[in-house]
């Protein structure tokens, strides 16, 4: 009865469909947003720059939340070993994050939708190769294959960027072949063949704004997954240095007080990560959800 | 016949909400009524949004949420069937009321053996022991006229085809000797040669064991043909109701006489469908020039516009380690012309290889062997890059899917002229303008080419396909089944609309069908297609009154025979 | 079907050379064995001379040869660090990841499976919603943080379970097993839970997609309208399509609970493969690190041949293609 061939909104009116009635789905889109932000304006709202250790006193370490420091100043969240305040250090953290994430997303899928679309146009040897190393990478799991890569390369945020890379491509580039392989059947494309329209702008103006989709409503879960790597891959001392920690390696930071009873050191890093990622693991599963038919109200009573 | 019916329907509302609040609502039922008495044949006609489907769907209790059962009654044997429970439907279903869907494909569970589907079907509703069961189960499929019963108990759906699976829903579905059988589209995902003796097992069954059957079908033919009433639904409402004869040749309601007008008739070729109230199209002025623009080559010498020699077209699919080469020969040897301004017609089921030949037209397809000569010129011989983008310009094609032959992400006039401006036929400037004409020459709104394909129905996004085709000014224009997606109304007018502009355009048509009466009415000769191979060439009227070969014949036997309106 | 089979074969035989090179290439790039094993007293002749006996001179591909060859004999060289075979370290720590890995498999099936089915067929419900939404937070939660609270409630708090080491262990046909023993048990519980909190959630996602997939189909409508009970229509018609993406699923997820196990075992101090190939990783134990990923790369690859071939038992349609 509803033609589901019919739906492609412009983007504002998708918005509003995909979070209307979804409170869950809003509050995640509004703490990500907050996180965001906060992420932006760290070095402007941030009490102290953490990575600057002359602002760092020693005396000021291990203090509990709500402690005066020695300027005379309040450590909301309380301090680290080394006297770090660690509102700070969780804002700075979140920035770096959300920072390696963003561009591992991002650099990962546009390698992922280019040689999606490549292998779908060109076929043959170069859709063989392509969809070979896709299934090699499919059929390890990330957080392997990234460890092995930090093991080969070393760790820092450039390798660990390249690392997430390598865990975002691979999926994308399948989607991305699937979806133009089933937009290459339809009749569009003949129509354009016909008309002899170049190849190159087929791809640019036809296929690629058409099979993109898939991917783009994909983006937010592999956004999360990179945070969530990023965080068990520096937890695990093989991520970020120690000079500029994320949310990850602070919370190793302070593992080795949690049995001391100096909680805040990891707890609030932790609750961070957690509601960050699981602020756009909600917006995701809309996404998904409002994306698939098949997920739409069906009910056996 | 006793005084009460079978099953009588009162007023039945049925509606689809349309945002998440459900303030608004889609009526897929409105007020609609209706009664079977037992043993009868009725017929429920409609064109797509008649909420055909949805009064079966009702009657069984699988109306499912959001669908929601507003008001009405229905009475199964005096007995309310609204409100039941599941577990009440249940007892039901199958057991007094039998289900037959549209495609059996899908309808058949894929995992599971038909022997396993059609028992599990049997022991739901009789007292049969799991022996009994399966001997009932062979008797069945032979009764549903499935040839080697007993093997085709242990395959699976995929592993048959369409018209055996259906045969076997069939058959599932008279297990219980229900009383009434809803049988929703049964042929219409079915090639047409099978159709009529699929119809014609279903009605036997029906007969055999008293069985009423409400038959929903948008084929005003094969109502003609088997129901003794029927019922005219349009969006929901009830239109007219009556013999069937009554109601298709003398209808009384101004909509089904235009709907019967549409049908396009397999007895005799008619100038135009003769639809009441066809929207008249109006004149353009600004680019008329442009697209009547006389093309260079002069060709009078010669009538012939193109000329297929010999064409064959084999599928390879390459070898792996695993498997050998394999080759699929999807045209074979065909041969044919077509004069300028005429329309040949290609006729044949699905498989038989006539799109292919379009296609190599086209140049989308490689040709494997023979020649295609179009304006005097071999086309694999057109090497020069300008003589080969006039050629491609000059052949046009009107696509099969109106969902699929415009691209989504870009307006109507920019689907229509994108192409125009990429090779400067026209200047952006005056891009828009033409595009507001082209859709006003095919029956459009000149502001809706700025909406984007979604916003159009079926048929308007087919004219728009047509818009994009006349841009480039062509000669000849392949159409490939242009109307089988549409409903039959929006077909009429929209091969009225081909007929105009072809005469306005002097556009010579190769018209791919698989419908023998649109072929009828379209074309000026006709080819009949099987397997790759074309059996047989002639003028409409020869092929038509007296078709030569056996599988024409068989081809026309098979057709569902519908007189028209009758005059008057 | 034979047919199938083989190709599936020819396919994990080609993954598995492929990622044999790419592991053995790509650890040999970086890292100079030679300096990490010699210390400030070495002369470069000593140098020399612990590069031939590790066979270091040969050019690549015959250390390719040389290696492969002896792995197929069951030798994976020494490692750097222990200066013991490396399959006996691998062989000794395994049954520890083993253990825990098919514990956290059975939990999250167990529970995971019918909580996706429930709240795929009641999805309007308040029940599913609920499931549904700590699923999200469940797999939302990175495992290490999972761990360390975990650690915190049960283990320093409540005191109920220990947060580290093996505890206990018994011998069965030869081999040390945790689970033989109270003991062992209570110290397998945290490690175990945490690897299944996020196969529970997994699973829960899966089996409800994947019911909510099938409930659409027509075939299901039809089951209905042929009259069949709605148990049976549940019991035979959903469950056996839902099984085919569910083992795919399964298989797969095999590989992640080994990968995931390196970061549990590393929190809990579990004595298996996963924490060695970490300490080895820090070490630079090149030799470990290879063979565990190598070993590893060949355990997936024959997974995905067994879900392949489980998967044309299940589906007619993949059995019957030619």
């Amino acid at each position: 009865m509803i033609d589901y061939k019919k739906k492609l909104a412009p983007l504002s009116l998708q918005t509003k469909s995909i979070f209307s009635g979804h409170p869950i789905a809003i509050a995640g889109l509004i703490g990500f947003v907050m996180f965001v932000l906060i992420a932006l304006l760290a070095p402007w709202i941030a009490p102290q720059n953490p990575y600057d250790l002359m602002v760092l006193d020693i005396m000021d370490g291990l203090l509990p939340p709500l402690s005066k420091l020695g300027n005379g100043t309040t450590s909301w969240l309380g301090t680290d070993a080394v006297g770090r305040d660690i509102l700070s250090a969780v804002m700075y953290g979140l920035r770096l994050s959300l920072f390696v994430a963003f561009i591992a997303t991002t650099v990962g899928s546009l390698i992922g939708v280019f040689l999606g679309l490549l292998a779908a146009v060109k076929g043959g040897w170069v859709e063989s190769v392509i969809m070979r190393a896709v299934d090699l990478k499919v059929s390890f799991p990330g957080i392997l294959l990234a460890l092995m890569m930090l093991a080969i390369f070393g760790t820092g945020v450039d390798k660990i960027i390249y690392a997430l890379i390598i865990g975002v491509w691979a999926s994308k580039a399948r989607l991305t072949r699937s979806s133009a392989l089933s937009e290459m059947q339809k009749e569009y494309i003949d129509a354009a063949k016909i008309s002899a329209i170049p190849n190159w702008r087929i791809m640019l103006k036809f296929l690629l704004p058409n099979s993109i989709a898939p991917v783009l409503v994909m983006i937010p879960m592999s956004l999360s997954g990179c945070i969530g790597a990023e965080a068990t891959l520096s937890f695990l001392g093989v991520g970020v240095p120690i000079t500029e920690p994320s949310l990850g390696l602070l919370i190793a930071n302070g593992n080795d007080y949690l049995l001391s009873g100096k909680w805040w050191i990891s707890i609030f890093p932790g609750v961070v990560l957690v509601s960050l990622v699981l602020c756009i693991n909600v917006v995701a599963d809309r996404i998904r959800e409002h994306n698939n038919p098949f997920l739409k109200s069906m009910n056996m009573q | 016949m006793n005084n009460t019916p079978l099953l009588k329907i009162n007023n039945l509302t049925v509606t689809y909400p349309l945002n998440s609040e459900g303030s608004d609502v889609l009526k897929a039922l409105d007020n609609t009524s209706l009664k079977v008495n037992s043993g009868q044949i009725i017929g429920i006609v409609g064109e797509s949004g008649a909420g055909k489907s949805t009064i079966g769907k009702a009657i069984l209790g699988l109306l499912d949420p959001p669908a929601k059962l507003v008001s009405g009654e229905i009475r199964f044997l005096g007995n309310s069937l609204v409100g039941l429970s599941e577990a009440q439907f249940e007892s039901l279903r199958g057991n007094q009321i039998g289900y037959i869907y549209q495609n059996p494909m899908t309808a058949l569970n894929p995992v599971l053996t038909i022997g396993e589907q059609v028992i599990e079907a049997i022991l739901a509703n009789t007292t049969m022991t799991g022996k009994e069961a399966y001997n009932y189960a062979i008797q069945l499929l032979e009764r549903a006229d499935v040839s080697f019963a007993k093997d085709r108990l242990q395959k699976y759906p995929h592993q048959l085809s369409g018209g055996l699976c259906q045969r076997i829903v069939f058959a599932i579905a008279i297990a219980a000797k229900p009383k009434l059988i809803v049988a929703d589209e049964p042929t219409t995902a079915l090639d047409v040669t099978v159709q009529s003796s699929v119809l014609q097992t279903l009605i036997k069954l029906s007969q055999e064991e008293g069985i009423a059957i409400i038959l929903i079908t948008h084929d005003i033919g094969v109502v003609s043909e088997t129901c003794d009433y029927v019922y005219v639904l349009r969006n929901g409402k009830h239109i007219e109701q009556g013999e069937t004869v009554q109601v298709l040749e003398k209808p009384m309601q101004e909509y089904t006489r235009s709907l019967m007008a549409s049908v396009p008739l397999i007895e005799k070729r008619l100038h135009r469908f003769a639809l009441p109230n066809e929207g008249k199209i109006e004149g353009i002025s600004s680019h008329l020039g442009y697209l009547q623009e006389e093309r260079k080559e002069d060709f009078s010498s010669n009538k012939t516009i193109l000329k297929v020699t010999n064409i064959s077209k084999t599928f390879y699919t390459p070898s792996t380690l695993f498997k050998p080469k394999d080759a699929f020969q999807a045209v074979k040897n065909v041969s044919f012309s077509v004069n300028r301004g005429e329309t040949v017609g290609i006729v044949g089921e699905s498989g038989s290889g006539k799109s292919t030949i379009g296609r190599m037209i086209l140049g989308l397809e490689d040709i494997t062997e023979g020649n295609v000569i179009y304006k005097g010129k071999d086309i694999n011989s057109i090497i020069n890059s300008e003589d080969r983008l006039a050629h491609y310009l000059s052949i046009q094609c009107i696509f099969q899917d109106p969902y699929s032959s415009l691209n989504p992400r870009m307006t109507a006039g920019e689907n229509i002229t994108y192409g125009l401006k990429i090779h400067k036929l026209i200047d952006s400037k005056n891009a828009k303008s033409l595009a507001q004409d082209l859709m006003v020459l095919v029956g459009l709104q000149r502001q809706d080419a700025d909406k984007l394909p979604q916003s159009f129905s079926g048929g308007e996004r087919q004219r728009i396909g047509i818009a994009r085709a006349l841009g480039y000014r062509p000669d000849f224009i392949f159409c490939d089944e242009p109307t089988s997606a549409l409903d039959v109304s929006v077909q009429a007018n929209l091969l009225n609309l081909l007929k105009d502009l072809q005469e306005q355009f002097s556009l010579t048509l190769l018209f791919v069908s698989h419908d023998l009466a649109v072929i009828r009415q379209m074309c000026d000769r006709v080819i009949v297609m099987k397997d790759g191979e074309a059996l047989e060439n002639g003028s409409n009227e020869n092929i038509f009154e007296q078709p030569k070969h056996a599988y024409t014949r068989s081809l026309l036997d098979a057709m569902p025979k519908f007189q028209g309106l009758a005059q008057y | 079907m034979i047919k199938y089979i083989l190709k599936r074969l020819w396919h994990s035989g080609i993954l598995a050379i492929v990622m044999s090179l790419i592991v053995f290439f790509g650890l040999y790039v970086v890292g100079d064995p030679v300096e990490m094993l010699s210390d400030d007293e070495f002369t470069e002749q000593d140098k020399i001379e612990l590069a031939i006996e590790l066979g270091l001179d040969k050019p690549l591909y015959e250390q390719y040869f040389t290696y492969t060859g002896g792995m197929l004999q069951g030798d994976f060289g020494t490692s750097f660090v222990y200066n013991r075979p490396v399959l006996d370290l691998i062989m000794e720590r395994l049954p520890a990841t083993l253990e825990i890995s098919l514990l956290a498999m059975i939990i999250g099936l167990g529970i995971g499976i019918p909580l996706g089915i429930f709240s795929g067929i009641k999805n309007n419900s308040r029940a599913s919603k609920i499931i549904s939404f700590f699923t999200t937070v469940g797999y939302s939660t990175p495992n290490f943080w999972q761990a360390i609270i975990l650690i915190m409630v049960f283990a320093v708090f409540l005191q109920w379970l220990p947060a580290s080491g093996r505890g206990l262990t018994n011998s069965m046909f030869g081999i040390e097993w945790a689970w033989l023993s109270l003991n062992g048990l209570q110290h397998m519980a945290l490690p175990a839970i945490n690897l299944a909190i996020y196969k529970i959630c997994m699973q829960q996602r899966l089996a409800k997609s994947g019911t909510q997939e099938i409930l659409y189909q027509e075939y299901m409508t039809f089951a209905r309208a042929k009259g069949i009970t709605r148990n049976r229509i549940i019991r035979r018609h959903l469950l056996r399509n839902i099984l085919i993406p569910i083992v795919t699923i399964t298989g797969l997820e095999v590989g992640g609970l080994i990968a995931f196990s390196t970061v549990t075992e590393t929190i809990f101090s579990w004595p298996g493969i996963g924490k060695l190939l970490l300490d080895s990783i820090h070490m630079i134990d090149r030799p470990v690190v290879v063979a565990y990923l190598i070993l590893i790369t060949l355990m997936f690859v024959f997974i995905n041949f067994v879900v392949d071939v489980m998967y044309a038992f299940l589906d007619p349609r993949i059995r019957h293609q030619k």
